[in-house]
């Protein structure tokens, strides 16, 4: 018998009329996320025109890409699949209920032939199935939640919207049952089939069936009026988040324009940074909305992990709380500890394993950056470094190394405004720590080697990085601009860069300050000479294993020129978490000057890449050589991390490692 | 209440070794300028002391007009006034009789705070001899200042402990630096405020120069020879690093 709607229902309109309020309770659910988002502060973006409704340009691919797709989702395969389960498999029903509909409005002959056999019989069926398991996958796991659900708090709401979705299918199958129980088998149905033939007999299937259909669809509109006062709003935010994420990997913090400071009253002039909700953005407000608490942030977070006070999940939930309860301008300290927002190495590791794309390390650093610029809170040891790149240009305080020692007996030129064509940028930490001068003076041979035209700085300042990512982004922005101006003034257009942190300062924020250069990280720089044939040299019988620094991997997506000289100095391995997924060294976001309590970052890194039983440990980061350097000690008494450049230098005939 | 401190801007007192270049037997003027490192401890002493009374804080400094904007930063740190005397002598006693010049301008002033000694000179007397001359009261490497109805009790911080003193009146007082004064990062709107605040430029005296001659200087090179101690227990660690510092002779 081909399917009837309304069969053996009487007043079925009513349930119609009902799904008129239930979209209107939908879309004000919205409407209501909205008031609560557009709360935030409109971005201040010179790029005005980009901009939706003051959040940011809108990305169709990602919305679809990153917020439909989602493959982070399935790194976590249970959880993946289930949800994949119930979120296509609900898709799929919505369809089929939808074709239901054009049947009913315009006859669409969607109860035929093989459509109906394949599709609206076992399409339906497969797809109520898988998504029921993924309903009992994800009620068994609010029962035995893991800890990144639990700590700090585990959402409420989504045991009654898992079983408002159970209700949902079980009725509709009950409902299929009885209708095939009343009339005839369906080929495909096979779930209706197994139904209507095991438990439902000719004599009830009738009555059955009314009610059923009376309570799938009160359960079904329900279901839809809960979705936007229910954790179930990610359905929407998610995505849209997804779209409205800014696309460059990593965190992008901008700069700040101090202009207002110098013009007006500088009491006067915008708060610096965060101290409250309503400091923060619209696209900061969507992401608090956004949250679906399931801690995979805090999972992969290297503070929380060694027993750090921070969880970025802890953060965010602090705020999505404080945005559900429009507590818009109560401070945050009494929540969020002064100590956590320290803790940040600004790794971006949360943010890439956030399935809902939200900017985590962007909440934490505008906090930080209040903590610092307007309230003069800061850890001492951070403080001790940020006071000398103040007094001094760079951040190693009381350092007994410098500029004369890294290029002692090197024949190291310098940049000669229309002679040279690449500026050498050697930064603080190879400049002013002795061990990672090592890395300065390996490059220098590679670059003698290849002839090319190189140079140095006279006089040496850093990038100002570190006063950025401790939160001071005046000190940045001064100590950046005198590099600009030193860099017009002797003509500098390409830049080799050893640390990936300045290399991240150049091309993501000098550019914003009127700096464009052509930027090549070191590793890149020998690839491209090793390409040209400018360099040769063996593999050596030597097993690597290369750590990916956070900001030259996930912050700028560089992982595999490193790679390919690692494998042709000797045999790549990869530890554990490498890539995208890599665990960081500790020394970021300015804790390379942080007393750290819980266990230590690098000793955990080190202790991972040493069990790769690797002869070398290889990175392409000066801070993360000397965090693993000093991590490895904990494991053995060899020196086994070097970078990059080193590695290649050894391998180079006539250039020993250690030179 | 009217609180004084005293503040030089002295060249990096941090450039390595190996870096490190004197000129006309001084600090090569390639290195960066700064606030004394003791100096800037007095400030932050200063300025709690400041927040504690509501007291008003000028900060004088003898130096080159070009000092002004390293001064800023106190200014930024919370002193309400600089001034600066305009002045190049390196004789301690030069430089104490213009900062009396200096102090009486003020009018009756009722503390003196002065880093312990200077970043690059290294000697400690200047407040000394200031007192001597406003025939103040002077004691030296304090660590804590409060004031208990109009005296001064302080704690004097040295190598092998602490004493407690109490004194009436004003008196001339050098800071050590201790956890409680590690100078603060002067907050970003202060630091643009500070630009606003009133310099008073005094011209200097050069007056009864002590009687001595400077035939040479020489800083000499450093060497670090490093050796490891196993940290895997503090407690044998902190024994082993003593032990070894005192047989060195270091301590
Ligand atoms: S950026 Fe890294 S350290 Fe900071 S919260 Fe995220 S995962 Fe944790
Ligand atoms: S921020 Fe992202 S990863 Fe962290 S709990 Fe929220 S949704 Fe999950």
């Amino acid at each position: 018998m081909p399917r009837v709607p309304y069969w053996n229902i009487d007043f079925g309109i009513v349930m119609d009329l009902l799904a008129i309020p239930v979209i209107f309770i939908f879309l004000y659910g919205f409407y209501r996320q909205w008031l609560l988002i557009r709360q935030g502060k409109m971005r201040v973006n010179p790029d005005v025109g980009k901009m939706i409704q003051g959040i940011a340009a809108f990305q169709p691919g990602a919305f679809f890409v990153r917020g439909i797709l989602n493959e982070k989702l399935y790194r976590k395969p249970f959880s993946g699949i289930a949800h994949g389960f119930v979120f296509f498999g609900m898709a799929i029903l919505f369809i089929g209920t939808n074709l239901v509909i054009l049947n009913v409005l315009f006859g669409l002959p969607v109860f035929n032939g093989a459509f109906n056999q394949w599709f609206m019989a076992f399409g339906l069926d497969l797809a109520g199935v898988l998504a029921l398991c993924g309903v009992v996958f994800f009620l068994l796991r609010r029962a035995f939640m893991p800890e990144r659900l639990k700590l700090p708090a585990a959402r409420k709401g989504f045991v009654i919207a898992c079983g408002l979705l159970g209700g949902i299918l079980l009725t509709g199958f009950i409902l299929e049952g009885a209708r095939l129980a009343a009339g005839s088998l369906e080929i495909g149905a096979f779930a209706g089939n197994l139904i209507a033939a095991g438990f439902i007999g000719n004599t009830h299937a009738l009555s059955i069936h009314t009610v059923t259909w009376w309570i799938h669809g009160l359960l079904a509109l329900s279901f839809i009026a809960y979705i936007p006062f229910s954790p179930l709003v990610h359905i929407v935010l998610a995505p849209v988040n997804a779209g409205f994420a800014d696309p460059a990997p990593g965190v992008k913090m901008g700069v700040i324009d101090f202009s207002s400071f110098e013009s007006e009253d500088s009491e006067e002039a915008p708060l610096l940074g965060a101290d409250k909700l309503s400091d923060f953005t619209r696209k900061r407000f969507l992401d608090f909305a956004s949250c679906v608490w399931c801690g995979r942030c805090q999972e992969v977070c290297p503070a929380h992990s060694t027993e750090k006070p921070l969880s970025p999940k802890g953060v965010i939930v602090t705020m999505a709380e404080r945005l559900s309860k429009g507590q818009l301008d109560e401070p945050v300290w009494d929540n969020i500890s002064m100590e956590a927002i320290f803790n940040c190495t600004t790794c971006a590791a949360c943010m890439e394993a956030c399935p809902v794309s939200i900017n985590q390390p962007k909440t934490i650093m505008k906090f930080r950056q209040n903590l610092v610029m307007e309230q003069s809170k800061i850890p001492e040891l951070m403080g001790k470094a940020i006071a000398s790149l103040e007094q001094r240009a760079h951040p190693f305080f009381g350092t007994g190394s410098g500029m004369a020692e890294w290029r002692k007996d090197l024949d190291v030129p310098f940049f000669e405004a229309g002679e040279t064509e690449y500026l050498l940028w050697i930064g603080c930490s190879v400049t002013y720590e002795q061990r990672a001068q090592k890395i300065g003076r390996a490059m220098v041979n590679i670059l003698n080697k290849a002839g090319v035209s190189y140079g140095i700085l006279e006089d040496f300042r850093c990038t100002g990085d570190p006063a950025k990512q401790m939160g001071n982004e005046f000190l940045f922005a001064e100590i950046a601009q005198q590099n600009i101006e030193e860099f017009s003034e002797l003509g500098i257009k390409k830049i080799i860069t050893l640390c990936p942190h300045c290399y991240n300062s150049f091309t993501r924020h000098y550019s914003k300050l009127g700096g464009d250069y052509e930027v090549i990280p070191h590793g890149s720089m020998i690839q491209m000479l090793m390409d040209e044939n400018k360099i040769k040299f063996d593999k050596k019988p030597q097993r690597i294993t290369y750590h990916d620094p956070c900001y030259l991997g996930r912050r700028n997506g560089e992982y595999e020129a490193p790679r390919a000289l690692m494998s042709a100095a000797g045999n790549l391995i990869e530890m554990p978490r490498h890539k995208n997924e890599s665990f960081c060294c500790g020394g970021g976001g300015g804790n390379y000057w942080a007393e750290e309590t819980g266990r230590r970052i690098n000793q955990e890194r080190a202790k991972e890449a040493f069990d790769t039983k690797a002869d070398i440990i290889a990175t392409a980061c000066p801070f993360c050589l000397l965090m693993l350097t000093d991590g490895l000690k904990k494991c053995t008494e060899e020196t086994k991390a070097f970078d990059i450049a080193e590695i290649v230098a050894s391998c180079l005939p006539d250039v020993s490692r250690s030179s | 209440m009217h609180i004084v401190v005293l503040a030089k801007v002295v060249p990096d007192y941090l450039v390595p070794s190996m870096d490190f270049e004197l000129k006309d037997n001084r600090a090569h003027e390639r290195y960066s300028r700064m606030l004394g490192l003791y100096d800037e401890n007095a400030i932050e002493t200063a300025i709690q002391l400041k927040e504690k009374t509501s007291a008003a804080l000028s900060l004088i400094s003898f130096g080159s007009e070009n000092d002004v904007q390293f001064l800023r930063k106190a200014a930024a740190m919370g002193v309400d006034q600089l001034i600066l005397i305009k002045g190049q002598s390196d004789d301690a006693a030069v430089i104490a009789q213009n900062l009396m010049a200096a102090v009486k301008t003020l009018g009756p002033v009722d503390l003196i705070l002065a880093g312990q000694q200077s970043a690059d000179m290294d000697r400690g007397v200047v407040p000394g001899i200031l007192a001597q001359m406003l025939e103040m009261p002077f004691i030296p490497q304090i660590g804590y200042i409060d004031s208990k109805g109009g005296e001064w009790a302080v704690t004097q911080i040295t190598a092998t402990g602490k004493r407690e003193l109490e004194f009436k009146g004003p008196g001339v007082l050098s800071i050590t630096s201790i956890p409680e004064n590690v100078p603060r990062i002067p907050v970003v709107r202060a630091i643009f405020a500070a630009k606003k605040k009133p310099v008073t430029k005094l011209e200097s005296i050069n007056q009864g120069k002590m009687a001595l001659t400077e035939l040479g200087v020489e800083i000499p090179k450093t060497k670090s020879i490093c050796e490891f101690i196993d940290v895997e227990d503090m407690n044998a660690a902190a024994k082993t690093l003593l032990t070894r510092l005192t047989e060195e002779r270091y301590i």
